[in-house]
């Protein structure tokens, strides 16, 4: 079986979707590979930009603030690489905010498109509120997640409102939490609630998942039943604000939110939650339909094998599926495997390996790492906020995001490299995950793209 | 003692309490549980979990990680696993490559080896007529009958008859599969006119036998193994170039099984052979002008053993195929992919979980305002005509097999 593309994605999380839809809208004939989910349909759907300089231990203002930094201090972060250009020198640190903001306004454009509308820009972090009643500093949420003005009214009263049975929320405990950060803060609201509501989808009141709630809530009729079991407690203690877990439904959640706020008069929003939530789900959903919409082609459930890279070149690639295996040949392609929950690096007693084609890894301080075990790059504390270098291991690339050997040169000529699967940032310390992958992603594929336009020109 | 000794003793204890070490095999698939992270994903995609929620089937994770490592009676693990249609999706999303679909199989195996009494006596009533007959289902007592069967069939459908052959030496063997052989007629027939359209030397079988796939989902791994080695010797004796089989089913078990037991030739779905062998620019002009005076409005249900058991490329040759044929038009329902409750052979004992996980895709098809549902594997058309005829919906559903034969022109 063959299949012919000009451009190969391997790897469906938000790094790779975004260099496919990115392809695709270029006119290029994108084939994109999912093995399975990925991390970020797996995460809260929160998107960080930069929350933190690396090893630094105050939260950054906004993520233009952090950008600035990088641009200075460490040009071998995968924000800083977006810096290398002819351009001259003073104008690194304005070069990565503007592609960093191009990136980003375009994800938020084709999210919208999706039913998803994004609310955050990269000019602040804003505070979104957990399902542990704590404060995250993140740079953009999905508007149910917005929680309004809940920390800015000083007459704001907020109902956090649970569901019986559903283990992964104690509205009692969040809103004591969250009330004491605030007040210890002095910021508003001075007044929280808690309630737990019986919903019972599936005519039990015990073991309920997020999933469930959420395929029950895409109902109409559904969503008015909650909304009047809230209107109660809404009234009882005058909440302005409900916060509820992240379950307002999959394909309505935003509709859902408007919905409750006109049934209940009071504005509700969903917590940030543990993986797996359904706010990732929708933001991986969301994605896969504006790259099927693009005319992308989306090869789910297929995995891509490659031999060690023999040339400098990649010409084929397989996609091995359950039980039949795919020949694609192509003219680049865009590595986005991930990292330790993709499987794009994979680390053992024998090393960090990349997993598709064998490249070199590098540690966090870009030392061969191919060899190393993750021991060996992890801390005796376990939660600093250095973190692991292990989860700042991976691909070193060239500023063209061509992943480079031993010898610095890049692999091949037409093989790109974008998301965790590089090195050279820690996303879990540095708050900086799926907005390294968004650009990333976005540059690779620009990348990719005037390569295949160069060849066939 | 020698160490062989106290090896032997403890192995001794070990049956005597009812504990079977896995085999070599068994063990790569229990090892594949080891990368699991525990994450959940497969919980949250699980069509049956979403179709009857956890406390009824308590999820793929949950067969994974705890019913794998269950004590050896069995009696809390049997009420679940049998609840598992087999589907795949939680392989698909699983992030870890967990394959939980194995597992299942694994697990039913031992229970069927070990503890029969747990296996649900109507599984126990398919093993029988299984081992019996060598087909999944109870063959026709008179062969009169069943030609007249499908004589009304094509009559109904507007199908030619072209007669049985068996050939050696033919180009492809067309395997129809249990229901298409013995059921769902239509469909062999129409896999006839269509290798007859296209000039291809094909041939039969002398005598159709079940591919195991049955056999392997309620555990009985003897009988399955038993069958698949029967096909191999016939399909040897032929000395045929490929396979084609028009069930999704058969087309997964077929390429395990010919993989397994080095078969040396190409299993393929019907749908894959049109597309790869036969190639879009004869098919192109190979349909008829349609007389209808408004397109037909059509909506595409993927079977699990396509998508998610040998690729998701198959699906995409089906809307290649519907989009060359005149005056039909395609509209996706949102479940298209979704299991249809038939699998697993749950709706042989649990037809209540079977139906609500074939709720959702009854919805969905209506939403799209389709008046027909085209499917190309007989079991999923049985399961989707089922429903939808309790549901009183007026949707027909045509195995597409069928659709297909129905649309090109009749000859000779």
């Amino acid at each position: 079986m063959n299949l012919e593309a000009d451009v190969v994605v391997i790897g469906g999380g938000m790094a790779g979707l975004v260099a496919g839809i990115r392809a695709t809208e270029e006119g290029m004939k994108t084939v994109l590979l999912r093995k399975g989910q990925s991390a970020t349909a797996y995460s809260s759907g929160a998107i960080d930009v930069i929350g933190y300089l690396p090893g630094g231990t105050m939260p950054l203002g906004s993520p233009v603030e952090g950008l600035q930094g990088i641009a200075s201090m460490f040009p071998l972060h995968p924000y800083g690489l977006l810096g290398f250009t002819d351009a001259e020198p003073d104008t690194v640190s304005k070069t990565i905010v503007e592609k960093v903001r191009t990136a980003v306004s375009w994800l938020k454009a084709t999210l919208l498109s999706s039913n998803i509308p994004l609310f955050g820009d990269i000019d602040s972090n804003l505070d979104a509120v957990t399902v542990l009643g704590t404060v995250k500093p993140t740079c953009m949420i999905q508007e149910t997640m917005w929680p309004g003005s809940l920390m800015l009214d000083a007459d704001s009263v907020a109902l956090f409102a649970g569901v019986r049975g559903f283990p992964a929320f104690n509205p009692r405990m969040a809103a004591q939490v969250f009330l004491e950060h605030q007040i210890s803060n002095r910021l508003p609201p001075r007044k929280v609630g808690h309630h737990v509501l019986d919903m019972a989808p599936f005519g039990n009141n015990y073991n309920i998942s997020s999933i469930e709630i959420a395929r029950y809530l895409d109902t109409e009729d559904n969503l008015s039943v909650l909304a009047k079991k809230l209107k109660k407690h809404v009234e009882r203690i005058g909440a302005t604000h409900i916060a509820l877990p992240p379950v307002l439904g999959f394909n309505r959640a935003r509709e859902n939110q408007l919905a409750l706020q006109d049934l209940t008069g009071a504005y509700a929003f969903e917590l940030l939650s543990f993986p797996p939530s359904v706010p990732g789900l929708r933001l991986q959903r969301g994605l896969e339909t504006a790259f099927v919409k693009a005319g992308g082609t989306l090869l789910v459930g297929h995995h891509a094998k490659m031999d060690s890279l023999k040339s400098n070149i990649v010409k084929e690639i397989t996609a091995v599926g359950p039980k039949r295996n795919l020949k694609i040949s192509t003219k680049a392609a865009v590595l986005a495997t991930g990292k330790f929950i993709g499987g794009g690096i994979t680390g053992t007693e024998n090393g960090i390996r990349e997993s598709v084609f064998d490249l070199m890894t590098v540690s966090e301080s870009f030392r061969i790492a191919t060899s190393t075990t993750p021991q060996k790059l992890t801390n005796t504390i376990a939660l600093s906020h250095i973190g692991h270098p292990l989860f700042g291991s991976g691909l070193s690339i060239d500023p063209q995001f061509r992943p480079i050997t031993g010898e610095e040169v890049h692999a091949a000529k037409n093989l790109y490299a974008a998301g965790s699967v590089l090195a050279g940032y820690n996303y879990p310390a540095e708050k900086s995950g799926l907005g390294v992958a968004i650009v990333t992603g976005y540059m690779a594929s620009r990348n990719a793209v005037d390569y295949v336009k160069g060849v066939s020109a | 003692m020698s160490e062989e000794e106290a090896y032997q003793t403890v192995l001794a204890t070990l049956k005597e309490e009812g504990i079977y070490p896995y085999t070599e095999d068994e063990m790569q698939v229990v090892k594949s549980i080891e990368r699991c992270i525990n994450c959940g994903l497969c919980i949250q995609h699980c069509p049956v979990v979403a179709a009857v929620g956890l406390d009824r089937f308590s999820g793929p994770r949950s067969i994974a990680v705890e019913l794998s490592r269950s004590p050896p009676e069995y009696w809390t693990t049997a009420d679940v696993v049998y609840l598992c249609t087999g589907c795949g999706t939680c392989r698909e999303v699983c992030p870890k490559d967990v394959d939980i679909p194995e597992i299942v199989n694994l697990i039913r195996a031992r229970i069927f080896k070990h503890r029969p009494d747990l296996v649900p006596k109507q599984l126990h009533t398919a093993d029988a007529i299984i081992v019996e007959h060598g087909l999944a289902f109870v063959p026709w007592e008179d062969p009169e009958e069943k030609t007249e069967s499908r004589n009304m069939r094509l009559e109904r459908l507007g199908l030619r008859y072209i007669p049985d052959q068996v050939v050696k030496g033919a180009d492809v063997l067309f395997y129809p599969g249990c229901q298409a052989e013995e059921r769902a007629q239509e469909v062999k027939e129409s896999a006839k006119i269509i290798l007859d359209h296209f000039k291809v030397k094909f041939t039969l079988l002398e005598e159709v036998n079940c591919c195991g796939l049955p056999a392997t989902l309620l555990g009985d791994d003897e009988t399955a193994l038993e069958l698949a080695l029967k096909l191999k010797r016939k399909v040897k004796d032929l000395g045929v170039k490929m396979l084609v089989t028009t069930c999704a089913g058969c087309t997964s078990n077929l390429a395990h099984i010919a993989e397994r037991d080095a078969w040396g030739i190409p299993v393929y779905h019907m749908l894959e052979y049109l597309v790869e062998e036969i190639g879009i620019a004869k098919l192109s002009s190979a349909f008829k002008q349609s007389t209808e005076e408004e397109p037909l409005r059509v909506t595409l249900h993927d079977p699990c053993h396509l998508i998610k058991h040998t690729s998701r490329i198959t699906m995409d040759y089906a809307g290649q195929i519907l989009s060359l044929i005149p005056d039909v038009e395609v509209t996706q329902s949102f479940a298209h992919d979704s299991c249809c409750g038939g699998g697993g052979l749950v709706s042989y004992h649990a037809g209540d979980v079977a139906r609500a996980v074939m709720k959702e895709n009854i919805a969905a098809i209506e939403e799209t305002g389709a008046t027909r549902v085209v499917t190309p594997c007989p079991l999923c058309t049985a399961q989707l005509e089922d429903n939808l005829f309790r549901q009183g919906s007026s949707v027909e559903v045509d195995d597409m097999t069928v659709f297909i034969a129905q649309r090109l022109p009749q000859e000779g």
